[in-house]
């Protein structure tokens, strides 16, 4: 149940096994069944979660209702909406299950001790961060400097898993793009090869 | 709108169990029930469906999976059960609330099981190292859920816990099932609590008080 994520966490910082055990007491194991939600626009106090399992996407709504959706999430991923997790404000992501899945969740609490009480988390935490950040440079600079095909192509490079397991559709939301749009760049590219 | 949340109640089928069940199916919360006998479960189910449509809860047959899915667990299972149950669920129940409801009574009702220096609540929490133990609604009988209010007072439930947000978090639960809640203190007070629900016990059985009795604190 707690493998992946520590074997992501010893990626990035390495721990003893009394280390482990020590930061294990902080999680909060908890299953979501597709299409319920992690966490609502407005919530307070829902913490990141690691996934175990499954795949999330996180997404606004405009005023119209439309959906924008700004991140997906899938095994080893770490999502949350850091904004109102760090600063106790109210969500303004959504955030829901898009299969089943198996999360480790860190409380906004538990993590205010592990950061006081262990080093090395605060350690794990910054270099998360820190790749959350590249990723999200990388993929601003594809969206506003490449033509769509590109872009496109980009994408699935840097996303593969995301091709494999997302609707198109959600893809299209993600890229900016509308479905016909995408379908469009699709086909072109499909033709060209 | 706010995110639901999941609570699984472990021993669903029973008085307090289906009290319980019935009452907080009527918030913002989706319930999964777990009890040995499912065919009970089914029943209590649809008798919930069927007064309340809208009501999110459905059976499970296993309560690590119904822990796991949960953000908080109530605990209706009699005392002599909670170490087998707390065994399934220790790893799955990590940094959740556990809601301690049981009274540790002895076979003639006339006395606790559990030693003077410990109480049901903090054997549980012993039991389950990294939940957040509260003990709640173990001083009201199940028979007064429907209406919480006797003599036009309005039935306080007596809360104990170590956790100041799950005191919060059972507090709100405590309303929604049309109670008062009054936080009394530390885990450590549940041992007070248990022997309130004994005393109680006692005194409904002497008067006849027809299971329609619990504690008002009054206060200026």
């Amino acid at each position: 149940m707690f493998d992946l994520f520590f074997r992501k966490f010893n990626e990035k910082v390495s721990l003893s096994a009394e280390e482990e055990t020590f930061v294990k007491q902080y999680l909060t194991p908890k299953k979501l069944r597709k299409k319920q939600y992690f966490l609502q626009e407005g919530d307070t106090g829902k913490g990141i979660c690691f996934v175990e399992k499954g795949a999330l996407r996180a997404y606004v709504l405009d005023e119209a209702g439309a959906e924008h959706i700004t991140a997906f999430a899938f095994e080893g991923y770490t999502i949350g909406d850091l904004y109102s997790f760090l600063h106790s404000e109210p969500a303004t992501l959504n955030i829901d299950a898009l299969e089943d899945c198996e999360l480790m969740i860190i409380s906004k609490q538990s993590h205010d001790e592990l950061l006081q009480k262990m080093p090395k988390y605060e350690t794990y935490i910054r270099l998360l961060i820190t790749d959350a950040y590249i990723a999200l440079q990388r993929r601003t600079t594809t969206m506003i400097s490449l033509p769509l095909e590109e872009r496109y192509v980009a994408f699935t490079q840097m996303f593969p898993t995301m091709f494999q397991r997302v609707p198109q559709h959600m893809i299209a939301s993600y890229m900016g793009l509308s479905a016909e749009t995408l379908s469009r760049v699709r086909s072109r590219l499909s033709k060209g090869k | 709108m706010s995110t639901k949340q999941t609570i699984a109640i472990i021993g669903a089928t029973g008085n307090m169990g289906s009290a319980l069940a019935k009452t907080l199916s009527k918030g913002n919360n989706r319930l999964l029930l777990f009890a040995n006998n499912q065919e009970k479960v089914k029943a209590l189910v649809d008798d919930i469906k069927s007064t309340n449509k809208k009501a999110d809860v459905e059976g499970i047959e296993c309560p690590t999976n119904a822990s796991w899915e949960a953000d908080i667990i109530v605990m209706a299972v009699p005392f002599a059960v909670e170490k087998e149950i707390a065994t399934r669920i220790k790893e799955v129940a990590n940094q959740k609330v556990v809601i301690s409801i049981a009274n540790p009574l002895n076979e003639n009702y006339d006395g606790l099981v559990t030693p003077p220096d410990t109480s049901a609540a903090e054997e549980l929490q012993k039991l389950l190292p990294n939940s957040k133990v509260v003990k709640a609604f173990n001083t009201v009988f199940a028979t007064v859920f429907t209406t919480p209010v006797i003599d036009d007072k309005q039935v306080d439930v007596l809360i104990a816990g170590n956790d100041g947000n799950a005191m919060v978090t059972v507090s709100e639960l405590v309303q929604t099932a049309g109670f008062n809640p009054v936080v009394t203190g530390e885990l450590l007070v549940s041992r007070t609590l248990e022997n309130m629900a004994l005393l109680l016990i006692q005194l409904t059985v002497k008067n006849n008080w027809n299971w329609q009795a619990g504690f008002k604190v009054l206060h200026n």
